[in-house]
């Protein structure tokens, strides 16, 4: 079996386990760099600032009192660039003068740090078009977290616009089960004791029928239609395995948490090459419950995958 | 079990800000600078000590005006149990020590319309980057400050300087006709969030005398820098139901120090009942809390504890 670069970076998200079950399962993130680079960097850059021209109110949200915090978050993305990646990001630093330059790109910014008339847009949407993941924004105020600011281009059927403003709770309200044994509790708590120099991470993994990273919930309309057109046949390429990379870090100036998320995709019949990893999705697909299935948007095309999973297990 | 990161710094300056209170100024060990703190932020410093490593809890803030720097002050307690006889008797300008990275379980309010600081001797630390930082965001405040005297006061000429208009000073030997009272709290229009930091009965009777004047209680803030005093600690055994041990916390321990010298490695972070990362689930049994984590309701529910201060009345048997 030849694993190719993609197979190779691709994250696999199940663990050890062969049921799934809500939990906090994250880890202490090493090494503890935000933001991670694939193959895939400039086609990904340019999707992004494509969509946040032409969709600006849906991929960037902020309230004013985050300035301070997306300063600081400017200020550690760039050393994760420029210390894991020097090959491909330099910094020139003279006191609060900053010189950026993304040869990937090929571009060279100059700005002052802190002065915001000093870039083009805000800061968090200016580092944002430089990184792969999307970024969110998490404050803490009055002993609860707030989404108060986000560069979102890629979301797994949620809107940032709608979502800003709202607390940790109100946010994941939606998710069934997301409340018993208080574990929207605990994970609040959790988040609220993230300390500064301990970021975390963790996988959450989801299936998309198509291949589209842009899965707003805007736009469900357009995307959704494909999940009507996965046969037994067709899953192995229609359908994607879509892993979220998601990293957390304690902003210790402002006190807010950056959360980042990585979204990584692919298509069914590359993932299965690896018979253990076949064998083990089957598992975990088969025992899903329904409340989970629904949630994660693959109930109408469950059982075609299962089919499918099926099949190339009887080749094995 | 997993250790936090810790940071190298070398102290690059030791001034004495009273007969009893030095201030440390502790700086990268390159070029570098120190991590950014918000307001009330606190740092662990990890000092050699005969009996091992002496983990202990400091402000950190910046008045000498550089930044990257964490400036600490520290007491010589005179039942100290070796960090500030350490820190006054051995540490030497120049020296190399871990610490943490800025931590902050004491924030200051985002909702508040006006905060209003009480502190008492050294209890003035961690409002000194609290106010810094809403000076610096225009907010509205002002520090009700009580020290045995303007000598014994520390940081007096710093807050006159940079803060007159917001600090009102009280002297226990009869340097101001005023004393440092909770009568005071009166005084605060709707809308203030009040602060309090010192000893444990002006914490106690300030809190107290806040909850009857109508405050809600999410208006008021408190840090205890040693854990909460428990008059008489009684020993206490325990069952863990996992692993259907029993074992007994004698009186001068804390549970947290039991079941790690078992070897059941529970992660822990403050050790004085401020952060939750000990929290522990019981099975059964009577819990006296001693923490500032958990909210009443979850106190009272019995089902719960932070093994670092908390202890059984009588037996209790844990779910771990």
């Amino acid at each position: 079996m030849v694993i190719n670069d993609d197979l190779r970076s691709f994250p696999f998200p199940f663990g050890d386990s062969q049921v799934y079950k809500y939990s906090n399962n994250a880890t202490p993130l090493r090494p503890p760099n935000a933001i991670e680079l694939t193959d895939k960097y400039i086609d990904e850059i340019r999707l992004k600032r494509e969509l946040l021209t032409n969709h600006p109110e849906r991929c960037y949200q902020s309230s004013s009192q985050t300035l301070d915090a997306q300063w600081e978050i400017v200020d550690l993305i760039l050393h994760n660039l420029v210390g894991y990646y020097p090959d491909q990001f330099k910094l020139e630093k003279k006191d609060e003068q900053w010189i950026f330059t993304n040869l990937q790109t090929k571009e060279n910014i100059a700005f002052t740090f802190g002065d915001r008339t000093t870039l083009e847009v805000e800061p968090l949407d200016f580092i944002g078009r430089h990184v792969q993941e999307d970024l969110l924004l998490m404050m803490q105020r009055d002993g609860d977290l707030f989404l108060d600011a986000g560069q979102l281009c890629f979301p797994a059927n949620w809107s940032l616009f709608f979502n800003v403003g709202m607390t940790f709770k109100e946010i994941h309200s939606p998710i069934p089960g997301f409340q018993s044994e208080s574990l929207d509790d605990r994970i609040l708590q959790f988040l609220m004791r993230i300390e500064a120099g301990t970021p975390w991470g963790r996988k959450n993994w989801s299936l998309m029928a198509g291949n589209k990273l842009d899965t707003s919930l805007e736009t469900f309309a357009e995307w959704g239609q494909a999940r009507k057109q996965v046969t037994k046949e067709n899953a192995g390429k229609l359908v994607h395995l879509r892993v979220e990379v998601q990293k957390l870090f304690r902003l210790p100036q402002s006190n807010g948490i950056l959360f980042t998320i990585h979204s990584h995709m692919l298509p069914l019949e590359r993932f299965i090459q690896h018979t253990p990893w076949l064998e083990q999705f089957y598992a975990i697909l088969h025992e899903l419950p329904a409340f989970i299935s629904d949630y994660k948007g693959i109930s109408l095309y469950r059982q075609q995958v299962l089919e499918y999973l099926v099949e190339e297990m009887k080749k094995r | 079990m997993y250790r936090n990161s810790t940071i190298q710094v070398r102290v690059s300056n030791i001034q004495e800000e009273t007969s009893t209170i030095k201030r440390f100024t502790l700086q990268a060990m390159d070029d570098s600078i120190l991590p950014s703190f918000s307001g009330g932020s606190h740092i662990t410093t990890f000092l050699p000590h005969p009996s091992g490593t002496l983990e202990k809890h400091y402000s950190i803030f910046n008045v000498s005006g550089k930044t990257g720097l964490f400036e600490i002050a520290v007491r010589l307690a005179e039942d100290s149990s070796g960090g500030s006889r350490y820190w006054h008797q051995n540490v030497q300008v120049g020296d190399v020590l871990p610490v943490s990275y800025p931590k902050n379980y004491f924030p200051v309010s985002f909702q508040a319309k006006h905060h209003v600081f009480y502190a008492a001797g050294i209890g003035i630390t961690p409002f000194l980057s609290m106010m810094a930082e809403l000076a610096k965001k225009n907010k509205s405040f002002e520090l009700h400050y009580a020290a045995k005297s303007k000598q014994q006061c520390a940081f007096y000429d710093y807050l006159q300087n940079v803060f007159p208009n917001q600090c009102h000073f009280y002297f226990s030997n009869g340097d101001s006709t005023e004393r440092l009272s909770p009568t005071q709290l009166l005084n605060h229009r709707i809308g203030t969030h009040v602060y309090f930091c010192g000893p444990e009965s002006m914490i106690h009777d300030f809190t107290i005398a806040a909850k009857a004047y109508g405050y809600p209680s999410f208006h008021i803030h408190f840090e205890r820098f040693a854990p909460r005093s428990i008059k008489e600690k009684h020993a206490f055994p325990i069952k863990m139901k996992k692993r259907d041990t029993e074992l007994e916390v004698p009186a001068n321990s804390s549970l947290l120090e039991v079941l790690l010298q078992n070897g059941i490695k529970i992660p822990y972070s403050c050790r004085v009942g401020g952060c939750g990362t000990c929290e522990v689930k019981v099975v059964d049994g009577e819990v006296i809390h001693f923490d500032s984590f958990l909210s009443e309701e979850q106190q009272l529910s019995n089902q719960t504890m932070l093994c670092c201060v908390s202890r059984g009345k009588g037996r209790l048997v844990l779910d771990i």
